[in-house]
């Protein structure tokens, strides 16, 4: 590999790195309580992933935001396509979704628990919520997108409407639709988090906010860095598994970017 | 050629279909660019909204069969709240099968509009197109069009675009794989089966979009400006190539365009259409021989005289103002 190659590949860690280095000369100079050292946040790490009881609400949470984003994409995409290839059906739903799209989904918690309840019901639906909506938006402007001459292509072998949806509309539109999902599992960690900070129950935001509540802020950050690795990974998996699923649009970068 | 194409088109169609419409037939193939369009009445006739300056008394020789049949198509868009858009007026143009006709046209006379109505993609604001008597309702595999953006599915290779229409009418994966192969070879992109489309280049993707509607064998090839967005180079070269596979098998094509040579070279019959609103202008046979090699054709002073005639009427109409 060449040198340009090396530098390349070290840039993240080295980033990393750098930023813990900060991190933990500026917690040694300011001496604060609340403000734990880097060396010492990570320590409680294995703590906490090593406890029973934490682990199952780490898993509680997972789940609950893997049925969040997963109702809501199943929701959403074939809703967002249908939008985008009928004036009716837009028309109908576009004004509700402008209504419901700068409203924090967090702010609609209060109401949701009070009939709902507390429990896994009212965190998912706040989940479903946040991930809805740019899933919607994306599937929407995918399938608006779509060629009219790449369906009449479809139509002249003999598709359906119906089929012309799914098997045109669809993927013609998944690379708009998977930009759509990528940025609703981040939403999804968001809004997992704050249902649970809302509703202390269980979970991931439990467990912080416990640690807050009795000063251990040592637990506090290295939660903090545990949910933060969590979404880069998820974020990581889904990049992959996206850019598999269309690597037909993908611009080819063979050619070198720099003269080096 | 005439011979030719006329014993072409009787081995295709056993017998007339109707009599009444055989009787008025244009045809009268004797001198290049007299300009023909009969108004007489029956399903087979060319007329033109202004077809009185043209008509003349033509007689029955060639028992060809109709294929697709425009009857009095109007088509009007909205463009404003206030404003409509005549884009088509009052069209009735016949097709025999095994013909190769281009509808040749300015920008924004219609011309496509026309070739939408016949794949069913438009319906008209009146009148009725036909295809083997059925009126058309909507599209069909019996109508395959190729379109001048390719229209390809960008997430099929070009193996996957050129089956996915057998596929669909049912034929099992290996034998539409196999007669996939042979197509994508017959149009010159053998040992690119596995690219996709966004690989390719213009003049490469246009072939795949021929190949993939060929083969699901529709009955008419309806060609909109298809070699519009190439460079020259390619398009001579795809013109070359289109004109061989189609002296293979002689599939009725209705090829839009706005290039006259394009339009003498390819074609048996020229619909000329002129501007706002859209009409049939004239309709040229083209009396040259087959099969047509470009470096003779050229040099052909036949060839030569249809060109500089037909842009010459095209001249005539830009200079006599608004058309009526």
């Amino acid at each position: 590999m060449s040198a340009a190659g090396m530098t390349k590949r070290a840039a993240p860690v080295l980033a990393c790195i750098g930023l813990l280095v900060v991190w933990q000369v500026a917690s040694l100079a300011l001496k604060n309580d609340s403000f734990p050292t880097a060396i010492g946040a990570m320590r409680a790490i294995p703590d906490i992933l090593g406890d029973r009881e934490s682990l199952i609400n780490i898993l509680a949470s997972l789940r609950r935001m893997a049925m969040g984003f997963g109702a809501a994409v199943l929701v959403s995409i074939p809703l967002g396509l249908l939008m985008g290839r009928s004036a009716a059906i837009a028309a109908f739903f576009n004004p509700l979704l402008m209504v419901i799209y700068p409203v924090p989904k967090a702010a609609l918690m209060p109401i949701i628990m009070l009939w709902l309840g507390v429990g896994d019901i009212t965190k998912t639906l706040v989940i479903f919520l946040g991930v809805s909506l740019p899933v919607i938006y994306h599937s929407f402007e995918g399938a608006k997108a779509v060629e009219e001459k790449m369906l009449w292509s479809g139509a002249a072998m003999g598709l359906s409407p119906v089929q012309r949806l799914v098997r045109i509309v669809l993927p013609a539109a998944l690379p708009e639709i998977l930009t759509g999902c990528r940025t609703g599992l981040v939403l999804a960690l968001i809004t997992m988090i704050t249902s649970e900070m809302i509703a202390r129950q269980s979970g991931a935001g439990n467990i912080l906010f416990n640690a807050l509540d009795m000063g251990q802020y040592e637990t506090v950050f290295a939660m903090i860095i545990i949910v933060g690795a969590m979404g880069i990974c998820l974020d990581a998996i889904f990049e992959k598994v996206r850019a598999r699923l269309v690597r037909w649009s993908e611009p080819q970068f063979d050619m070198p970017l720099s003269f080096s | 050629m005439k011979a030719r194409q006329n014993g072409r088109g009787s081995n295709d169609a056993p017998h007339g279909r109707e009599s009444d419409s055989l009787s008025g037939r244009l045809l009268a193939k004797l001198m290049p660019l007299n300009p023909r369009a009969s108004g007489t009445e029956g399903g087979m006739t060319v007329v033109s909204a202004r077809s009185s300056e043209w008509v003349r008394p033509v007689t029955q020789q060639d028992p060809a069969s109709a294929i697709i049949e425009i009857d009095r198509v109007s088509q009007v868009f909205k463009t404003s709240a206030r404003k409509n858009h005549v884009a088509l007026s009052d069209i009735s143009l016949t097709i025999e099968e095994g013909a190769f006709v281009s509808i040749l046209g300015p920008s924004g006379c219609g011309k496509s509009t026309l070739l939408y109505i016949v794949g069913g993609f438009v319906s008209p604001t009146s009148g009725a197109a036909k295809m083997k008597g059925q009126a058309i309702t909507g599209p069909g595999p019996d109508r395959g069009p190729v379109f001048q953006e390719f229209a390809l599915f960008p997430w099929k290779t070009v193996l996957g675009n050129v089956m996915y229409g057998p596929r669909q009418q049912g034929i099992r994966g290996t034998e539409a794989e196999a007669q996939s192969r042979a197509l994508i070879e017959m149009v010159g992109l053998k040992g690119y089966e596995n690219f996709y489309p966004k690989e390719l280049s213009g003049g490469m993707k246009q072939r795949v979009a021929l190949a993939r509607t060929l083969a699901y064998h529709p009955e008419v090839l309806l060609m909109d400006e298809p070699f519009g967005a190439l460079d020259a180079h390619t398009r001579t070269r795809l013109q070359n190539d289109l004109l061989n596979i189609w002296e293979r098998d002689r599939k009725t094509v209705l090829f839009v365009t706005h290039s006259v040579d394009e339009a003498v070279f390819l074609s048996d019959k020229v619909v000329m259409m002129s501007k706002s609103p859209g009409r049939i202008r004239q309709v040229i046979d083209i009396d040259l021989p087959r099969p047509r090699r470009r470096n003779e054709l050229l040099l052909d002073p036949r060839y030569q005289k249809y060109v500089v005639d037909i842009e010459r009427m095209f001249d005539e109409s830009d200079e006599a103002g608004a058309p009526a």
